[in-house]
Parts: C-alpha cells; structure tokens; sequence
C-alpha cells in the first residue's frame, strides 16, 4: 500500500528538513523578476507569488495569494543542475615525452532533491535519463549527479499563459518519474510516495490521515486546471506534420522574425546539445604544474552560427535552417531518437523569446498556411 | 571497457606524406590493456586530441587485420593543422573507435562497386584492406570496381597501393585537372563517365560511396537510374562530431546521429533528408 498522507501548510517547513537532512535542496525562488532555481532553504520558497508570462514576457505579481505555489514554471529547471552550463571532462598533463589524461575529480558534494518538479519537467527528466544514461556509454557527469538524487513533484493548478501540457500529454498531472508527488489543497498538502525512497522520507513526517475527500479534492483542483488551459499544440498530427513541410515557405517567415539569440535553446529543460574546449594553463607546462590544461564541456545552441559548421563549409548557414533545425528537433526528431518527444509543453522557449516567436502557433502556420 | 569519454596516449610511430596536404599516421596506442581491447571495423572513426588545442573525428584508413592503426589527415581545421605538425614519437589522444562502418556481411554474393572522391578513399581503403585479405570472390564472377576521383594527380591518395588494389578491383582513376608539367596520362574529368562504362546489375550490385556531398548526390542519382535499389546503396557522410556519442548535437542530419547511427547510411534511411537543403 502506498504511502499517502497531508501535511498542513504551515508544516511545510518540516518536509524541507527531512529532505535536507540527506539533500541539497534545489527549489524556485524569486529573483531578478522571475521564479528560478536555486539551492533554497524554506525561506526562499516564492510563496504566494503569482506571475504572468505572455510570448516573449514574463512579471512576477508579489501576490497576496492564499496559495503557496501560485505561479507557473520559471526559465530554469534541473538542466542547469544535472547538466551544467559549464563542467570539466577530464585534465590533461604533459610529462616529459607523455601526456596523461586524468579524470575530472568526482563531485564531493551531497546529492540534490529537487523540489517542486513540474509535471512537464518530469517528462523532461525522463527523456534526459534515456540521453545521457539510456546509451551504449553513460555520461559519467550525468550519472554522478543523478544518481542519489530525489525528485518531488508538485502537480500544476493553475496553468501559466503559454503552457500547453494539457495537449502535449504531459502534465498538468503527474504520473511517473518523481520520489513524492505533492497536491496543494485548500489548507495542507497530499503527499503521495512515488518510490520507495519517497517513502523513507515520507515516513519521517508525521502525515495525516488521507481519506476520500482530500483525494476528491486533488481531482478536482487538476480537473479546474485543465479547464484553464489556454494554449494547445496539435500533437496528435505529430511529427509527420514536421516531415511533410520541411520545405514549407513559411520557415522564411520565421527567420524574419528569428533573433538567433539561442533564448529559446538555453530555458528549454529537453534542449542538452554541449560543445567541447580546451583551456590550456599557460603555467602548468613550464612550472610542472598539477595539469597542463583541462577540456570543458558547456551548453551550444544549434542557433549559433558555428553550430554545424565544418572545414569545408557550413552545413545550416541560414537563419532559416538553424530555426527548423530546433523545431524538427523538438516536434519529430527526438521522437525518432530516443522514443520520446523533445517537446514537452512547458511553454518557457515561449515566454523568454525576445522576439515572442510561439512553437504553438508556429506549427499551426506550417498545418494551414 | 576502457573508458570512452576520456582520451588514452597515442603514440605516431611514423607519419607519411600522401599529398601537398594530406598525410598519414600509424598510431601506436600507448595502453597494453587497451591495445588489446581495441577492434574496429571498416569505416569507423576515431577522436583524435591534441591537448590544448582540440579533437577532430578522422575516420581509420587502414584495415582492421593490417599492422599499424592509420589516420588519413587532410590539414583543414585547428586540429587537423596541430596534428600535421606532430612528428614521430610524440603522443596524440584518442577515444574511439565510434560509428557504425561499411556493412561488410552485405557484400556477400554481390558485385561491389567502391566510388570514392578526394578524401574520402581514406574510410574506403580499410575495406578495400579487408577484401585483398580475404582474397574474396564474393561469390560472383564479377570483379569489383573502384572508381575513385581526386582534384588533380597531384593530389591522389595512396598512389602507390592502387596497383595492388587492381590485383582484386577494376581500378578507374580520374582526375578534375592535370596541369600540362604533370605530365598526367591518366583519364582527366568527373566520374558519372567512368560510370556509364561499367556494366552493372541492378539489383545484384552493391555500391559504398565518400565523397563529398555534391559528388555522392549525382552519383546516387546515375545509380539509381541504372536500377540499384536505394536498400544497396550506402554512404558515408560528414559532420562536425563533437563527443562522438550522440549527447552533444554537433552531427546530427536531420533525426539521425552521424556519429553513432552513422557515419555510414544506407542510401533509403535518410534519402529524404538528403532531399531538404540544409538539413
């Protein structure tokens, strides 16, 4: 039987010191005018906050709301934590006539609990772990960061402006992928084991009695959300509606409107292309130093220019290329990948597009025009 | 398994001139455990380092039963131009061997027809390699042919080999331009000519292309126009790998990685992209 139980609003606190006991608890705070991600202790937590997000917008409302979670996700999710913008690969040492290539040292670090996971992050997640885990070869980085971490998930209630979960088949409930799920309800939280060391933490907190009515109430709060909704994208057509149009005039008009400033690629939490460097130490060949250099990895977006360009050219010089590139990416090609879609409803490449441009309406352009 | 994100020590135990540009490199891997632990097969690529500078992917120009492991390396880029300055005995990293190579098996029972342009014979060689080592008659009367193109006699890849290749393949070499001085008395112009000479039979034939993409593209098109299934037709196709493990982005072309679903295709897995301009 599977843990379930309330826990009043006011003893939220104690869920965050039963996660931190073993976590770094990485959850939303208000900052520089929008809710993201941060390593937060209870204090933090936005609550009562509202937003609004609109294409290529976003404001926080210092609400005076009765709720605690009252806003939709912000531009940050676990990406920037399990994949960082920048990490090392591993250090090189030239001696003598050799060179070692030592590993990165391992993160020392105590594992991350995420805190208010998002149903649409969840999906995310999941296409993540079949990225970088799911291979021939695991990514290692990836791997020591994941693993031992926690996921709680908080079910959505009120649909942001530019979500479309609903539509996807992601959200706004959860289903699978999470430790804990939460539901706020009028004056506590259900709290629902989704594994068993969801569990674990479950039974430290001393949980009241979960009966049909706080199970009604769930229903019914995601049921007056999904009503809510004012976004959809037409999934169900595909990703043959890419692959038939991929030579649609309207990706012209697209581009015209296109800044090419990667926005869209940086906030998206299944975006996860990377590109490699060398930083040389100009002091550790002659001093003997520790390293002679190191290489990185950090974030790339297929909007950069140098994104797909080889000796003998460019393989997606135009603006227009690059733009399709990303949408295929996250409408079909994914799908084809890793048997999963790319785009996971969450609406952020939406609200932090300078130029506003919206996939939803995008794709409704390439079905009609 | 040794570990594939993170280069091992290379050694050059020689390098050898092959054009104004281009050389090649045997490279011993420093790492006995590893050493032994290595196999590739034809058409596979390597990430080859050098520290401080970067990674290229260079595909593996010699066949999997040959001796040295060789890198066929035109100086192009960074990386390319640090290794050409790396003489013998110095030390190079390398992670690999990564992709999907030549479907060797497919071979079996049919006409094999090798087209390669500039460059790239170097994935090509090793399956040229594999073939003269196996003495195969692959089950046909036909001899295999290998039509091969470079910009001019100057720049003709493994110059030398090609009297050994003829001992199995009918050998067709072509050049874009040969200056007067060069006194070239070979077959000067593209290769669709060389094409149209050779009888082929359709369906019995298989066909492995590198080249560059405007090359492949026109030479896919007369093939299939001399009625080889698209099913028999592979190729090898060029993108900017990055971690060669399919989580970076670099090499994708349209859904597939080329890195790990590639660098070979089969012609029908990806003709419709090949269709859409910058993919």
């Amino acid at each position: 039987m599977a843990i379930k139980g309330t826990l009043k609003k006011a003893r939220l606190e104690d869920l965050l010191a039963v996660l931190g006991k073993s976590h770094r608890i990485i959850g939303p705070k208000a900052e520089g005018g929008a809710v993201v991600m941060e390593e937060i202790g209870y204090k933090d937590i936005p609550s009562g906050v509202r937003d609004l997000q609109w294409p290529g917008g976003c404001r926080l409302l210092p609400g005076k709301d009765s709720q605690v979670f009252s806003f939709s996700p912000g531009p940050d999710s676990f990406k920037r934590f399990l994949h960082p913008p920048a990490s090392e690969l591993f250090a090189f040492k030239r001696n003598g006539a050799k060179i070692d290539f030592l590993p990165a040292p391992k993160i020392a670090e105590r594992p991350m609990a995420f805190f208010t996971v998002r149903p649409c992050d969840l999906s995310a997640l999941k296409l993540y772990d079949k990225i970088f885990l799911g291979g021939p070869v695991a990514d290692q980085a990836y791997e020591s960061l994941r693993r031992g971490s926690l996921v709680v998930a908080l079910n959505c209630l009120y649909p942001g402006d530019n979500c479309f979960c609903l539509s996807m088949g992601t959200g706004p409930e959860a289903r699978d992928g999470f430790d804990i799920q939460m539901t706020e309800l009028e004056d506590s939280f259900l709290l629902e084991e989704g594994s068993a060391k969801g569990a674990e933490i479950l039974e430290q907190l001393s949980l009241g009695q979960a009966g049909a009515d706080e199970i009604s109430a769930k229903r019914r709060r995601i049921e007056s959300c999904k009503a809510a909704f004012k976004k959809s994208i037409a999934a169900h057509e595909l990703p043959g509606i890419i692959y038939a149009n991929l030579g649609h005039p309207h990706w012209d008009d697209i581009a015209r409107r296109d800044l090419e400033c990667g926005n869209c690629t940086q906030v998206c939490p299944t975006c996860f292309c990377s590109t490699s460097y060398d930083y040389a130490a100009l002091g550790g060949i002659a001093a003997g130093g520790a390293v002679s250099g190191k290489r990185f990895r950090k974030w790339d977006s297929c909007f950069s220019r140098s994104f797909a360009r080889v000796h003998s050219g460019n393989f997606r010089l135009s603006r227009k290329a690059r733009y399709r590139h990303w949408m295929a990416h996250k409408l079909a090609y994914t799908q084809a990948q890793f048997g999963l879609s790319g785009c996971v409803g969450c609406g952020r490449c939406i609200t932090w597009c300078p130029a506003g441009i919206d996939i939803t309406a995008e794709l409704e352009a390439l079905r009609h025009v | 398994m040794y570990d594939r994100a993170r280069p091992f020590a290379a050694r050059v135990r020689w390098a050898k001139k092959e054009t104004r540009d281009t050389s090649t490199f045997a490279l011993w891997i420093e790492d006995e455990a590893i050493r032994r632990q290595y196999t590739f097969s034809p058409g596979q690529f390597n990430m080859l380092s050098v520290p401080g500078i970067g990674e290229a992917a260079i595909s593996i120009s010699s066949g999997p039963e040959d001796g040295p492991l060789l890198h066929t390396i035109r100086v192009a880029g960074d990386v390319t131009s640090a290794i050409s300055g790396i003489c013998a005995s110095n030390i190079v990293g390398m992670r690999g061997p990564f992709g999907r190579g030549w479907p060797m098996q497919e071979v079996e029972g049919k006409s094999l027809i090798v087209i390669a342009g500039g460059l790239g014979m170097a994935p090509l060689r090793p399956v040229v390699r594999r073939l003269l080592k196996s003495g195969m008659g692959h089950g046909t009367d036909e001899r295999p042919v290998l039509i091969y193109g470079a910009r001019s006699p100057r720049d003709i890849l493994f110059r030398h080999e090609f009297q050994t290749f003829g001992r199995l393949f009918d050998v067709h070499i072509t050049v874009d331009k040969a200056d007067p001085h060069e006194h070239w008395k070979g077959r000067t112009g593209l290769i669709p000519p060389i094409l149209e000479e050779i009888s082929l039979h359709g369906p019995g034939t298989i066909a492995f292309l590198c080249g560059p993409e405007v090359m492949m593209r026109c030479m896919i098109n007369e093939l299939l126009l001399r009625g080889l299934p698209a099913e028999q037709i592979f190729l090898s196709l060029e993108r900017n790998m990055n971690c060669a493990m399919g989580t970076c982005g670099h090499c994708m072309f349209g859904p597939k990685f080329v890195c790990k679903d590639g660098p070979v295709f089969r012609y029908s897995e990806v003709r419709q992209f090949m269709a859409v301009q910058e993919i």
